[in-house]
């Protein structure tokens, strides 16, 4: 009896796996397609990948990819492909151009500023601009400071 | 400079916040699409009421022309039937690229044409048919290779069969005035 339901379990399991199941000619070539989907962007569904969506767009691109990559397709090509389509919107990576130049260049610029303040603050520091504290205090100092009580209390 | 550097995070803070409110009103789905200004893609598919009857990208040339891309399943294309039919009683070409979705085989559904023929007479009997005929894209090739996200999408191709525009989502007095009746116009001439 215990076999019987055990090999109802294993009927069951392979039914429903077997819907799911590519198979490919090669590990590099399933890597390639696990990698294609994941970084794809489903067009229809802003922010999920290709391999997450089940928006028929996103299952038709994901048919594709396997299509492509079973042609023996690198990444780049099948990338082209699906970007000619659907632009550069459909690649997690966005490449350099003159719009997104900005996403490079801005962190950049962002440590550059932070380094040039940090190097003038010390230079500052360094030639005591900035601060006056008590112990710099010179005897000419303390000398004006008691002319200048000298001056309130007389007023008082 | 001390005073420069209090400014510095309201500015940093007065930016984000103008950058963040603008984003509140921009629509997420607007892009640039890649087909634009290129040839209609190369296809041969049939004619949904007359399968016998094979379309190709070279036929379709002679004219301005709008390409809806539709489907009976698809609220909004229904509700874009009306006006459509407007425009073609204006006198715009307009060529329905059907939108079938798959078939899903778990639940036993099997590809009907003839079937999916009656469907479509009948809506179009109903809401209005605003189509010189209709081209069925079973398999979502030429949906594919044109960039459609979803339905309903409409193309401008001109005489020489070249995209000019791309609109994604229905069309509707507002959006045919304000994106595509003037750059029907101007092919037309």
């Amino acid at each position: 009896m215990k076999a019987f339901f055990l090999s109802l379990l294993l009927f069951t399991a392979t039914t429903q796996a077997s819907q799911a199941l590519i198979e490919f000619q090669s590990p590099e070539q399933q890597a390639l397609f696990k990698e294609l989907t994941q970084e794809l962007r489903c067009p229809k569904c802003q922010n999920q990948n290709i391999a997450d969506s089940n928006a028929v767009v996103a299952v038709d691109m994901r048919n594709k990819t396997l299509e492509l990559v079973q042609q023996g397709q690198d990444k780049d090509q099948v990338l082209d492909y699906m970007k000619s389509r659907y632009g550069d919107f459909v690649h997690y990576q966005p490449p350099l151009n003159k719009f997104t130049l900005i996403l490079w260049l801005l962190p950049a610029l962002m440590a550059f500023g932070l380094v040039l303040v940090l190097l003038l603050r010390r230079r500052a520091e360094r030639s005591g601009a900035v601060t006056e504290s008590a112990e710099q205090a010179t005897p000419q100092l303390e000398q004006q400071l008691d002319q200048l009580i000298e001056q309130y209390r007389r007023k008082s | 400079m001390r005073k420069l550097a209090f400014f510095i995070p309201f500015v940093l803070f007065i930016g984000l916040s103008v950058f963040l409110f603008s984003g509140l009103f921009s629509d997420p789905m607007e892009r640039e699409s890649s087909v634009l200004n290129k040839p209609l893609p190369a296809f041969t598919l049939p004619d949904l009421q007359q399968p016998d009857n094979l379309w190709t990208a070279e036929k379709l040339k002679g004219k301005p022309y709008l390409l809806n891309v539709w489907g009976t399943w698809c609220v909004t294309c229904n509700a874009e039937l009306a006006y459509l039919t407007e425009l073609r009683e204006q006198g715009v070409m307009i060529i329905g690229l059907y939108y079938q979705q798959p078939s899903d085989a778990a639940f036993g559904e099997v590809f009907n044409l003839t079937a999916l023929q009656q469907e479509v007479a009948l809506k179009l009997e109903q809401q209005g048919d605003p189509y010189q005929w209709n081209i069925l894209d079973k398999d979502r090739s030429l949906i594919f290779d044109l960039g459609v996200t979803g339905a309903p999408e409409t193309f401008l191709i001109d005489a020489k069969g070249i995209i000019r525009y791309h609109h994604i989502g229905d069309i509707n007095p507002q959006v045919w005035q304000q994106k595509l009746a003037a750059a029907y116009q101007s092919l037309e001439e």
